[in-house]
């Protein structure tokens, strides 16, 4: 409970305090106007006020209290007194005294274990650069501000970086005030240096002031949140060993990342095309673009995205993306395969359930059941989907729902009866698919003639299997003859297809996302073009194939971006399922081990870094057509 | 209306920002101990004797979170009843948590900023990788003094890096152990084997007599793989010797030696010969390493189970353990009779946080009384039979263990030559990492010894 209340009134206070502090620097800026002498008064002591307390919070001062209460009330006398002069000479003459006596204090207070010992070499090229890059910016800037004061700054930022910041702290106290000295001068001069402003700049400064007072909370949000991380990791993808005292490593983590066989493994490359599996897949492909050519042909044109050809090509490319990483193997293959089967059949599926059931009786049903494992964790489902998975020894009752059929089949086939029984049941099923088909030549349906003449010839197949060889979960004793069950490892063996069996489980979860959205952008085709369509002579198959899907199109990339975003991403399943073992590991998951179980931050970062330039021609493409859309 | 939303909406956002400015703050104090440990650790280095002393009393009302691998819930109940001890006679509250995936967790802890008070670690070689890299404390001289003279020596030593040792033994593992089904043994007119040789020509007898002799598996989540390396483990010593044994800790015998690869040639060939194994999981590499096993050796599906001490644990409730129970132990058998090599392993408690309290519990942790007060805990927990926990505190009463237990405490202060668990001393780079992963794709078939084992040696940090 107290806890609780702590909580609770540090948030109401953050937020009470965040509250003030808008208004108030709202408010400080409203000065700019009407009392020019005690803004700048004010924003001299806030700006002193910050530097130090930002050395306090560092712990780089001694007895920060004092140094920071001093350093606020010479900032706030100095910018008081630069609000009220008006001449050039004296301003300069007091910017510089302020600085000078703030980079004493500073040079005098700063901790035992920051003191630099300056390199003059550094320095130099520090002082020189920097002062390069002040002219440069004043080249840029369309040379009409103040050349000398650019190249102070320049100065200044450059001293800081090549006499301090880059220097070995173990220097001697001299040296801290000598820095911070020259440093308290240069900047202090740039600013004495500067105009008093009169009452159009003045008012000038109040009106631009806001936009950057509205802006900063998110910006700040953003940057701690997400640029600075970035770019944290990003540095840290450089650097290899002990975390408390990482070494600059240059891109040694990324050549040792892609030549270990573990992420990415062309071994097997030549074997895919020896492999039935990538001929199946291309024979598949080369049927859909035969289907799409004669249709086309039929129809007068080159070639027709027709459903038969459409699905051929779909099947054979989801074949292909087995073929190919199947032999193609490694982390990052495995993330590219991810890909490929979730966006196929998560897509496809989806697809397909949107259209079926759209104004079907029951539709809400139907789709609500779809949907409902969206409201699964992915966590949760993978211990789900385990349990189905799961594989007992041969000689154990099965609890897994898969292998218990499985082996059920295994059963049959090899019981003469059951084979007989099965092969009938089968034949019949042929039988009444094979009069569908000829009802579909007859009505010009090639879709319907296509999927049954290919169900039946899976049939058909299966009961070759039955009679001859057997099908199912067992092998047979050669010595005795008697039959044992044979269970499968779906996920803990088995590799490389494992892979798929998560795959499943993802693509179980995501079908009803895609579906959703699918709906409702089939509901929102305008009724009259279907209408049209309609009343030009268009079948139910063409008008959805010319009409529907054209109108979809944008949203099915919205789907296909958003699931390829999440698929590279994906963790909980193989964390869960196999925790990366049985060569199902995935990037997410690398980069934890990496990181956190073999603590090399290097190479976690730089397995990070190679995830986030995976995802980002996705976000780009992404932003630009959310860009067109706002614009057209 | 709008305006006034507008102005909410705004505020919120300034409250987001702000608030994630809070947090920040937050776990900067949590993470200022951090920092200030390592500059404290650099000042205890030099004056080691500056600790202030320990007063009784002055602990009322402080707070000690500890953390350890060991999640299961009779053992997690055991420690935190054996710390609770502690904490009431001083007012404190001492909190412990287990976890699985402990050896995950405290690295993203540690690196993070926000580690536990005491840690729990179940390898030395981890203890001294935190200690080498700037998380850890030594012990202090007193803690130390008070602790040392209570183990047999060196048990400090293992946990000793540039001249400090780090960490207490919490809890002592005795490995060299095959658990055998009883009756399995009598209706089959099977001998306890005394050598290697013997062993290897039971398991044989029992395939050809239709039996399976082994239950054999290695998952255990992160730390998948372990019980392969125990196997190794324990193989080396006694195919090869401690000498070798030691060489090999040290990296001096690479692990892409023909010697090494010809032990995981050895144990690949007895776990996968047909009719040797019973993996509940299917395969050995998707069966838990005790948990799938502790019925199967009760019903004599298998009848054997080679696993450390703490098996007990695994057994099912009402199973008796002994000569004239239904499991009983026989000694993992050396080569010849000479010698009985014996592998060990121990969970080290280590402080993150320099405090009196913490050192307190440490202490404690360390003593004969904490190692009592488990014992009584879990025993009860378990039913008053076997506890599952052991020790090598010198100066336990051995009344409060049952009589397997207590002779195995016995057989760990008298073995001879002990050797510590091997993988637990190499970086953990090798010893929690490739090792056991590497090990796993060997076990699965995935890679063959050579390659998995050039690649463990591959890893080894130069």
């Amino acid at each position: 409970m107290g806890r609780l209340a702590i909580t609770v009134l540090g948030i109401l206070g953050a937020v009470g305090i965040s509250g003030l502090i808008f208004i108030g620097i709202n408010k400080l800026f409203d000065l700019t106007q009407s009392r020019y002498s005690f803004f700048s008064g004010l924003v001299g002591a806030i700006s002193a006020g910050v530097v130090f307390g930002l050395l306090w919070g560092n712990r780089m001062l001694d007895s920060p209290e004092m140094a920071t209460l001093v350093a606020v009330v010479v900032g706030g006398g100095v910018g008081f007194a630069l609000g009220v002069v008006e001449d050039r000479m004296q301003r300069l003459a007091i910017g510089v005294v302020g600085g000078a006596v703030l980079g004493l204090l500073a040079g005098f207070m700063a901790a035992e274990t920051i003191l630099p010992s300056i390199d003059p070499v550094t320095t130099a090229v520090g002082v020189l650069v920097g002062a390069g890059l002040g002219l440069a910016v004043w080249l840029l800037g369309g040379r009409d501000g103040d050349i000398v004061r650019n190249v102070l700054v320049g100065t200044a930022l450059g001293w800081l970086f090549g006499a301090w910041l880059a220097a070995e702290f173990d220097g001697t106290r001299a040296g801290a005030i000598i820095v911070s000295l020259v440093l308290g001068i240069l900047v202090g001069g740039a600013i004495g240096r500067r105009p008093r402003p009169n009452n159009v700049e003045r008012s000038e400064i109040a009106l631009s002031s806001r936009k950057y007072i509205f802006l900063t909370p998110a910006l700040v949000f953003v940057a701690a949140a997400l640029v600075i991380p970035l770019g944290r990791t990003i540095w840290l993808g450089f650097l290899t060993g002990n975390p408390n005292d990482l070494q600059w490593n240059g891109i040694e983590n990324y050549t040792k990342l892609f030549s270990d066989p573990d992420i990415i493994n062309f071994s097997g490359f030549t074997d895919m095309f020896t492999s039935g599996l990538f001929w199946i897949a291309i024979a598949v492909i080369a049927a859909g673009v035969v289907v799409g050519g004669v249709v086309g042909r039929r129809l007068g044109h080159s070639f027709e995205a027709s459903p038969g050809s459409l699905s051929l090509m779909a099947g054979g490319a989801a074949l292909l993306s087995f073929a190919v990483f199947v032999n193609i193997r490694g982390t990052i293959a495995n993330n590219l395969w991810w890909i490929f089967s979730v966006i196929i059949f998560a897509v496809g599926l989806g697809l397909a359930v949107a259209v079926l059931a759209d104004r079907a009786k029951g539709e809400n049903i139907a789709k609500s059941l779809i949907f409902l494992p969206m409201a699964i964790s992915f966590v949760g489902a993978s211990v789900i989907w385990r349990l189905i998975y799961v594989a007992r020894p041969a000689q154990d009752q099965q609890t897994g729902v898969f292998n218990t059929i499985w082996i059920k089949i295994g059963e049959w086939s090899n019981s003469a009866t059951a084979t007989v029984v099965i092969a009938a049941i089968l034949g019949l099923v042929i039988a009444g698919l094979l009069y569908l088909a000829w009802r579909g030549w007859q009505a010009d349906a090639q879709a319907v003639v296509g999927s049954s003449l290919a169900v039946s010839l899976m049939l058909a197949w299966l009961i070759y299997r039955f009679v001859g060889p057997g099908i199912g979960g067992f092998v047979v004793n050669e010595a005795t003859g008697t039959v044992i069950p044979d269970p499968v490892l779906f996920i803990s063996g088995n590799a490389p297809w494992n892979n798929f069996w998560m795959m499943v489980v993802f693509i179980w979860i995501q079908t009803g996302f895609a579906m959703v959205i699918f709906s409702a952008a089939i509901k929102a085709v305008p009724e009259d073009l279907l209408e049209a369509a309609r009343i030009d002579g268009a079948t139910e198959s063409q008008s959805f194939w010319r009409v529907t899907v054209p109108q979809i199109f944008p949203t099915i990339g919205v789907v296909v971006t958003t699931l390829i975003v999440t698929v590279l991403k994906v963790f909980d399943i193989p964390k869960v399922m196999t925790n990366g073992n049985f060569g199902t590991q995935v990037l997410a998951n690398e980069m934890w081990e990496r990181a956190f179980t073999q603590l090399d931050f290097g190479l976690g970062s730089a397995v990070a870094v190679v995830l986030f330039i995976g995802v980002l021609p996705v976000m780009f493409i992404n932003i630009r057509r959310m860009q067109r859309e706002r614009l057209g | 209306m709008r305006r006034l939303i507008a102005l909410l909406l705004a505020l919120a956002l300034v409250a987001t920002a702000c608030g994630g400015g809070t947090t920040d703050e937050e776990t900067t104090t949590t993470a200022a101990p951090g920092t200030e440990e390592t500059t404290t650790t650099e000042a205890m280095e030099e004056e080691p004797m500056e600790e202030e002393p320990m007063e009784e009393g002055s602990l009322e009302g402080t707070t000690v979170t500890v953390f350890s691998s060991e999640d299961g819930v009779d053992e997690a109940t055991g420690i935190q009843r054996a710390l609770d001890v502690f904490a009431e006679e001083h007012g404190m509250t001492i909190t412990h948590t287990g976890a699985r995936d402990f050896s995950d967790q405290i690295n993203a802890q540690a690196a993070g900023g926000n580690p536990p008070d005491i840690g729990m670690f179940p390898q030395p070689g981890k203890v001294l990788d935190f200690a080498s890299q700037g998380f850890l404390l030594p012990l202090p001289a007193e803690v130390d003094a008070a602790v040392r003279p209570q183990w047999p020596g060196g048990t400090l030593e293992t946990y000793t890096y540039e001249g400090d040792a780090y960490a207490v033994q919490v809890k002592t593992d005795y490995k060299s152990i095959v658990w055998y089904n009883t009756q399995v043994f009598e209706d089959g007119g099977y001998e306890v084997p005394t050598t290697l040789d013997e062993l290897v020509a039971l398991g044989n007898t029992m395939i050809a007599d239709g039996q399976t002799p082994w239950c054999i598996g290695i998952e255990s989540g992160p730390a998948t793989g372990w019980v392969f390396t125990d196997w190794m483990e324990d193989m080396m010593l006694r195919v090869e010797g401690p000498e070798a044994y030691d060489q090999w800790a040290t990296n001096e015998l690479k692990f892409d030696d023909p010697r090494v690869i010809a032990i995981g040639n050895t144990i690949l060939d007895i776990w996968n010969a047909p009719g040797n194994t019973y993996a509940a999981g299917g395969s050995i590499a998707a069966t838990s390493h005790s948990s799938d096993h502790g019925q199967p050796l009760a019903d004599g599906t298998c009848a054997m189970v080679r696993q450390a001490s703490f098996f007990a644990a695994f057994l099912p409730e009402g199973t008796s353990v002994g000569p004239d129970g239904q499991v009983n132990t026989f000694y993992f058998p050396n080569v010849d009779t000479n010698s009985k090599p014996v592998l060990t392993a121990g969970n080290a408690a280590s402080a993150f946080r320099d405090a009196p309290e913490v050192w307190a519990v440490m202490e404690y942790l360390g003593s004969t009384q904490y190692a009592e007060e488990r014992q009584k805990a879990q025993r009860e927990i378990k039913g008053g039979d076997a506890s599952g926990f052991l020790t090598a505190n010198l100066d336990v009463d051995l009344g409060l263990w049952n009589e397997l237990e207590s002779a195995f405490i016995a057989e760990l202060l008298t073995a001879d030559p002990a050797r510590f668990d091997v993988a637990d001393l190499m970086p953990s780079a090798v010893g929690s990492g490739s090792f056991w992963t590497e090990g796993t794709s060997v076990v699965n078939g995935d890679k063959t010894v050579e390659e998995g084992f050039a690649a463990i040696q591959a890893s080894w940090p130069s």
